[in-house]
């Protein structure tokens, strides 16, 4: 089946509901210390956090790291939504729409370990780290605090920023595992840049106590952490694990506590095939389903023809078959995505509610190609798609589909398939002639999809799109404060791009949010923030 | 002689290396996708891909940096990953060993199911065992190391709940653990060549049993044992030396996708991750060192052949 807004949010209640359970028995039971959790990660290029976009660093950190805000974890939030509350900030304010204004938490520690044993943190470590993640060459992260114009600390406990523009996700940014991860001078001036594990020190709950190249890394729990008490868990083992058939069997036989797919979920493919042994092996196991923010799209050269007609471009989201990619490659379940992926609840546009542009997300040949005919293409047209595996053969099978969507209506499409590196140095990038079809990087806030992808010149404006009316809209949006009118902009801004097409979006795969029941006040969610949702969780065993 | 023999095979051992060296050092550059852009990309660094280029040393022309990257050679250096900036050669030592252990047992297992089997196949030629011998060895030919590899993880996990030892255990910190986690990758990467050799060692010690001299041993009659073990099987077994050393190379090609699947931080690993983010000097690195390896086993299995057969003279 595929998933309508109302079954969207059947689902999310339906997580609510699963979740709203565990607290109760959550307070029912009295936290435990102690024990170790086990999950499957992936082997960080390096611990730059500033370094590197690669998720398997930025998980790694988020154990060891705190941030001045951070998204609230737990069994009581939603999948999908990110509620913001402070991590080394205590409280906030902001006096006017350019300046943010953070007061501390008093007595936080580093982590015991050289050069900085264990100092206490104060203002001038965050006005360091924030102008180091904007300054050192080579962040790629940096764009998302490019409107912060200075930091400064009045005094030892207050930051205060000054943006040069209003930017309303600011707060956002902030919380968001991307971005400033707070580090101490002396470790960057000790070691030069933070790559070596041994450069990994925070005031995050864990610290890490050792690394070992694909093999795995051991957390152990942060006695001087700024909460009193947390985290209850204390070590955690992540395990380097690079193939699926041994982190299938490794989950199987007990071995992992969480779904050993990103977020702590398992494939629905592999789900399928797993569950039945599963609530015979593991029958305590706790599973969530959530919408993944993840959202493959064929992006094409539309300052080009033929895709500069913006019928060609309706002809081609019209000739792909949702319903039939949901059916083959989900295993019968997903989201159909307007231009924000309908897993951000908050934000996308429900697609009842898409207006004109709605029909052009139905499949309908017979009208796609009357409309290549319209646009001078009656015998349709050869073209190129840039692709790469990524390692998943879902991802092939997906791209079969639209390849076989899109012949069928004349559009003849050669595939030019990439080892990854060459995809990403180039076709991510915009680097190609005709077409490219992969998945991009599931953000967790409306903008970064957006602004990226829609701007004029931004680095991932695949489409080479250069529209006024989504330009302005996109800057328009930034400086909204008002939740509801910015809402209602964002909604605007994907009525007027599912009209346009210039990417045509593809459904999404369903989570499976999968965890050992003995993990108590846990709550499975997007993004890379494994420790945030792990801080105040607890083992029952 | 069998000294003069080895500095000759030495001496052109040189050229030998040199020449894989400079193929080693060209063939990384033609594969599609420069580590610039590639690192350009990963770290926005759009402006600057001259200047990263130069820095990174790739900016000049090719036989300069080979002639360079040679000269570090000589003197033990490979050089820095471009991505982690680690010596080249810190790392490989970091996990050529775990490499070298699993292609050793791999090694092991695969004479501990060839040499017994063919010998038992040969001497038993037509009958059931033999049958069988040969149907397990053709089946050991065909079947993938990754497909067995995947269906010895999942199924015992499916019908038992058991999977072999989840990450790597060094032998310093539990020596039993760090054997048994190996047996089994050991045992898969083993089949291929086990098979391999198992019907070359029937296929030439059956051609031995046919020689007359062994006719001759069973008219004086001597035990069975004897004339397969001691006459028949030392005559038959060069070939299969020479096998052995053609497929020790091909042992450690198998190790990549062994190493992956059983999760064991080795150097086949270390090569593909450094293929994919076009980390030059580890891929050459790597390879250098798996070439010279390849050349002194191919010398040492030369070598054999004179403590094998005592008529074989340099």
């Amino acid at each position: 089946m595929n998933l309508s807004r109302r079954h969207l949010l059947k689902l999310g209640g339906a997580a609510l509901a699963g979740a709203s359970m565990a607290p109760v028995v959550a307070r029912a039971q009295t936290p435990k210390r102690g024990g170790t959790l086990a999950i499957r990660t992936w082997d960080p290029p390096h611990f730059d956090p500033f370094q590197t976009i690669s998720y398997k660093t930025h998980i790694a950190l988020s154990f060891t790291h705190s941030r001045l805000l951070r998204h609230k974890a737990g069994p009581s939030v939603v999948p999908g939504a990110f509620p913001i509350e402070g991590d080394l900030a205590e409280s906030w304010t902001q006096p006017n729409e350019m300046t943010y204004v953070f007061k501390l938490r008093k007595g936080v520690r580093w982590q015991a370990k050289p050069p900085v044993n264990g100092r206490e943190l104060t203002a001038d470590d965050i006005v360091f780290s924030v102008n180091h993640f904007l300054t050192v060459k080579g962040n790629a992260n940096a764009y998302m605090l490019k409107s912060v114009d200075k930091v400064e600390a009045p005094d030892k406990y207050t930051v205060k920023f000054t943006l040069k523009e209003p930017f309303v996700w600011f707060l956002d940014m902030l919380a968001n595992p991307h971005a400033v991860a707070i580090v101490a001078k002396e470790v960057v001036e000790k070691h030069g840049d933070l790559k070596k594990w041994e450069s990994v020190i925070g005031t995050g709950p864990w610290m890490l106590d050792s690394y070992r190249p694909n093999v795995g890394l051991t957390y152990v729990r942060n006695p001087n952490y700024f909460i009193q008490g947390l985290p209850y868990i204390d070590r955690v083992e992540a395990t380097v694990d690079e193939d699926n058939a041994s982190r299938m069997a490794a989950f199987l036989s007990g071995k992992y506590d969480l779904g050993w797919a990103f977020p702590g979920t398992i494939d629905r493919v592999d789900w399928v095939q797993v569950k039945d042994t599963l609530a015979q092996r593991r029958p305590n196991l706790k599973t969530v389903e959530f919408p993944s923010p993840v959202m493959n799209h064929i992006s094409m050269r539309t300052d080009q023809k033929p895709f500069s007609d913006v019928r060609v471009r309706h002809a081609m989201s019209m000739a792909i078959d949702r319903k039939a990619i949901i059916e083959s490659a989900y295993e019968g379940v997903g989201a159909i995505n307007p231009p924000v992926p309908a897993a951000l609840k908050e934000w996308s546009v429900p697609l009842d509610k898409l207006g004109e542009g709605a029909k052009y997300y139905k499949h309908d040949p017979a009208e796609a190609k009357r409309l290549l005919a319209a646009a001078g293409y009656a015998n349709g047209f050869p073209a190129s798609m840039c692709f790469t595996t990524y390692g998943t053969p879902v991802l092939v099978d997906i791209m079969q589909l639209v390849q076989k969507d899109l012949k069928n209506v004349g559009i003849d499409v050669k595939i030019d398939q990439k080892e990854y590196g060459a995809y990403i140095a180039t076709c991510f990038y915009g680097k190609f002639d005709s077409m490219t079809f992969g998945p991009q990087t599931g953000f967790l806030e409306p903008d970064n999809f957006l602004f990226g992808q829609y701007y004029p010149e931004e680095l991932k404006n695949q489409s080479h799109i250069n529209d006024p009316v989504v330009a302005d809209m996109l800057v328009r949006q930034r400086r909204t404060l008002d939740l509801t009118k910015r809402r209602e902009i964002i909604y605007d801004i994907q009525r007027h791009l599912a009209k346009q097409q210039y990417y045509v979006q593809m459904p999404s795969p369903i989570y499976v949010g999968v965890w050992e029941g003995a993990l108590k006040n846990y709550g499975p969610n997007m993004g890379y923030d494994y420790g945030g949702r792990l801080t105040a969780a607890w083992l029952d065993r | 002689m069998l000294r003069r023999y080895l500095v000759k095979r030495l001496l052109i051992a040189i050229p030998s290396l040199l020449i894989a060296s400079l193929i080693v050092f060209t063939l990384p550059r033609l594969i599609p996708g420069d580590v610039v852009v590639l690192m350009l990309a990963e770290k926005a660094y759009a402006k600057d891909l001259e200047e990263l280029r130069a820095k990174l040393g790739l900016d000049r022309p090719l036989p300069v940096q080979y002639v360079e990257w040679l000269g570090r050679v000589t003197r033990g250096d490979l050089g820095e990953s471009l991505w982690t900036k680690r010596p080249v050669l810190e790392e490989i030592g970091q996990r050529l060993p775990v490499t070298f252990e699993l292609a050793f047992f791999g090694l092991f297992f695969a004479l501990l199911i060839a040499l017994p089997v063919g010998i038992i196949s040969a001497a038993r030629q037509d009958t059931i065992s033999d049958y069988f011998a040969r149907s397990l060895a053709i089946f050991g030919l065909s079947v993938p190391a990754f497909w067995l590899a995947t269906l010895l993880i999942v199924l015992p996990a499916i019908w038992w709940g058991w999977r072999p030892v989840t990450g790597f255990v060094e032998f310093s910190r539990d020596p039993f653990n760090h054997v048994t986690q190996l047996l089994l990758p050991a045992v898969i990467l083993g089949i291929a060549t086990g098979a391999a050799l198992m019907r070359l060692t029937r296929g030439m010690l059956l051609e031995v049993l046919r020689q007359d001299y062994v006719r001759t041993a069973w008219a004086k009659g001597l035990a069975e044992r004897v004339i397969v073990l001691k006459h028949g099987l030392r005559n038959a077994i060069i070939p299969v030396v020479t096998l052995l050393g053609t497929q020790l190379p091909q042992i450690i090609g198998g190790t990549v996708i062994i190493e992956t699947v059983f999760g064991l931080p080795g150097m086949s690993r270390f090569l593909f991750d450094a293929i994919n983010q076009r980390d030059y000097p580890v891929i050459q690195g790597v390879n250098l060192v798996v070439v010279s390896l390849i050349v002194v086993i191919n010398l040492t299995v030369d070598t054999l052949y004179a403590v094998l057969d005592p008529r074989i003279r340099y």
